[in-house]
């Protein structure tokens, strides 16, 4: 009877619990995934390597049909059509594509349109290979109380955290965070802080822009970048450039919030529009980089020894003068940083392994602008894009427009297939997003 | 399923019902309750369910007039951080309410099976017995359906995805989904939905607090 006890007091421990995941991990490890490294925590993963990549590509008057598409490339291992085209999606009009989502049971694609407000939806879980065309929600700015400009969807359990670009009132930075169930209802909306936010640490420094947003779930925590409105990112770059009035309406800032609460609790001064970020994933890991695109610089967002969250400047990206840093890409084990340059076409590839040091390792030409990154999650397989905005891509013959795959074996990239998304009457690929059959819990 | 078997599951439910403190699994202070809102995430559907006894009920008959948290499970999954993780936490939420007389009365607690072939009324009874601690609190009601035509309407309102496996014989059960606790309040109307980063007993109590104080204002 006493040994009944001991034992039943054991499956109650932590020891019995940490035993019982271990064995369980073990048992499923052969199927662990390869999935995309940036993608929401609460995201349902894909079991073994990425058989698609879906590319949210905008549309290029006179290249094709002109509108913003969904485009599916085979990249199944051993597939006859690897590195092809196998399906395309117009969905009619223009709306500035730029990023997307899956909802967190990856059934889902939403599909932002940055001009128009639009967001598109797409069943991807009944025929992967052919994502189909579900809904759009077309009302936005009406249901959210004034937020435009949804630029990218963020699976959270059982709805989507959609980040904006501005507002419909001046089409300037003040923007919002949205979130939407699953089904595509509203659900709530949270204004970025501004300087009379009360109750918050650094709202001196609040400017209420935002571009991403991206949770670190063991520690509560959501955080948000900066990027510009409506007003500018419609706008012809080069006309922009020389507008210094319109120059200072870009984001200077990240915002840490209680992510339960959606309640922002600190901002943090980051000159020169930090976008995109990428939480570490390592269990102690309590730090997340970003790269700010006017500054050229790398910046870590990290948990002091005190509880308290910092952020400050670890890198300079590329030479004086700065090479627009768009997109980063943070290897699973936390010790590789991507870095595409859409100034001078380069991917940077920078040792995190100490994340307040970081140091460049690599540097390879992908084209002749470039823009995102997609890694799966074993770091062997990356994916780039071309296009950064319709009114500020490249013109001539810099404005190339691609998907290129390479091969990373922690040295350098080998090329892998190539696709010409102009020859092919395709128009300016955007986000790209990793799909398969085989999707695990 | 071997009543061993059942027994074991369950003890692994258990093993999450061990404390309310910080942990590095969740590893940040909890929100004091009601100084943050839960905005309406949809409203609980609807469907046709069976209760433990056997006995046909509508699930709206308990998704109303309490504060109710309702997990979707199957009692052969033994994934730790899916269906165990979940009921361990409701298991949780049976003991604060042992000691706290007004949550007791103001909660609900449902298990709904998407098993229906294996999680029969019977074997609903079985794991119900074995979360009876015998000591007063709130309600907590184990369901299933009578067939997957019954059941297929009630996890598609619910965004319950499940599959089954390519390999039945998985060690952690022959179905694959994702986690889906939800709160719900008096009304019927889900106000958050739990995942397994996310659900966090204490989170859960806050919410569930959250509501009772918005009840009272």
């Amino acid at each position: 009877m006493k040994r009944t006890k001991l034992y039943l007091s054991f499956l109650k421990t932590r020891r019995f619990r940490a035993a019982a995941i271990a064995l369980a991990l073990f048992a499923t490890v052969g199927a662990l995934h390869a999935d995309e490294t940036c993608s929401s925590p609460y995201l349902a993963r894909i079991e073994g390597q990425e058989e698609f990549v879906y590319v949210w590509t905008l549309g290029d008057e006179g290249v094709g049909d002109g509108s913003d598409k969904l485009v599916t490339i085979d990249v199944k291992p051993g597939s006859t059509n690897y590195g092809k085209i196998i399906h395309s999606h117009s969905v009619g009009g223009r709306h500035e594509a730029h990023h997307g989502g899956f909802t967190d049971d990856r059934r889902q694609l939403w599909l932002c349109g940055l001009e128009t407000s639009k967001i598109f939806i797409f069943d991807v879980h009944t025929e992967p290979a052919k994502p189909r065309y579900v809904k759009t929600i077309a009302d936005f700015e009406k249901v959210t109380g004034g937020a435009v400009g949804p630029h990218g969807v963020y699976a959270l359990p059982g709805r989507v955290l959609v980040p904006c670009l501005s507002n419909a009132k001046d089409h300037g930075g003040r923007t919002a965070l949205v979130e939407f169930n699953n089904e595509g209802d509203y659900i709530a909306t949270h204004w970025l802080p501004t300087k009379e936010t009360p109750g918050i640490a650094g709202a001196e420094f609040a400017d209420g822009y935002c571009y991403d947003a991206r949770v670190l779930p063991r520690k509560n925590v959501l955080l948000t970048t900066s990027f510009t409105g409506w007003k500018n990112y419609t706008r012809d770059f080069g006309d922009l450039a020389k507008d210094a009035n319109a120059m200072k309406e870009f984001g200077n800032s990240m915002t840490i919030w209680n992510f339960h609460t959606r309640q922002p609790t600190k901002v943090f001064q980051v000159p020169g529009t930090p976008l995109e970020i990428r939480w570490a994933w390592g269990e102690t890991h309590n730090y997340a980089f970003t790269a700010s695109a006017l500054t050229s610089k790398l910046w870590l967002c990290y948990e002091d020894s005190a509880g308290e969250w910092q952020v400050k400047e670890v890198a300079r990206i590329g030479p004086e003068g700065g090479v627009l840093p768009a997109d980063i890409s943070l290897s699973a084990d936390d010790k590789t940083l991507f870095v595409d340059c859409f100034g001078d076409g380069k991917v940077r590839v920078f040792d995190v392994s100490a994340p307040h040091h970081p140091n460049q390792i690599y540097e390879r030409i992908i084209g002749r602008q470039l823009n995102m990154v997609s890694q799966s999650w074993d770091g062997k397989r990356l994916y780039f894009s071309s296009s950064l905005l319709a009114h500020w891509d490249k013109s001539g013959k810099d404005n190339e427009q691609f998907v290129r795959a390479y091969k990373w074996d922690g040295k350098e990239l080998t090329p892998a297939f190539a696709l010409d998304f102009t020859a092919l009457k395709l128009g300016r690929p955007h986000h790209m997003l990793f799909g398969s059959t085989k999707i695990g819990g | 399923m071997r009543p061993i078997v059942l027994i074991l599951v369950f003890l692994a439910a258990c093993s999450w019902a061990t404390d309310l403190e910080r942990s590095a699994e969740h590893d940040y202070n909890a929100p004091p309750a009601g100084t943050y809102k839960l905005p309406v995430v949809k409203p609980a559907a609807d469907g046709e369910v069976l209760d433990s006894s056997g006995h046909a009920l509508r699930l709206r008959e308990l998704t109303r007039g309490r504060i109710t948290v309702m997990s979707f499970i199957y009692t052969r999954c033994a994934a730790p951080k899916a269906c165990p993780m979940a009921t361990g936490v409701l298991l949780q939420l049976r003991r604060a309410s042992e000691r706290d007389a007004a949550l007791a009365k103001a909660l609900r607690l449902v298990s709904i099976s998407f098993d229906p072939a294996a999680d029969t009324p019977e074997r609903m009874a079985a794991y119900s017995a074995l979360a009876d601690t015998g000591v007063p609190g709130a309600e907590w009601r184990f369901l299933t359906s009578a067939s997957q035509e019954k059941l297929k309407p009630i996890l598609d309102a619910y965004g319950q995805a499940v599959d089954r496996r390519e390999n039945s014989l998985n060690p952690a059960g022959p179905l694959n989904h994702v986690l889906r606790v939800f709160l719900i309040d008096r009304d019927g109307n889900i106000r958050n939905i739990y995942s397994s980063s996310t659900l966090d007993i204490r989170l859960v109590l806050a919410d569930i607090k959250t509501l009772l104080a918005e009840q009272t204002e």
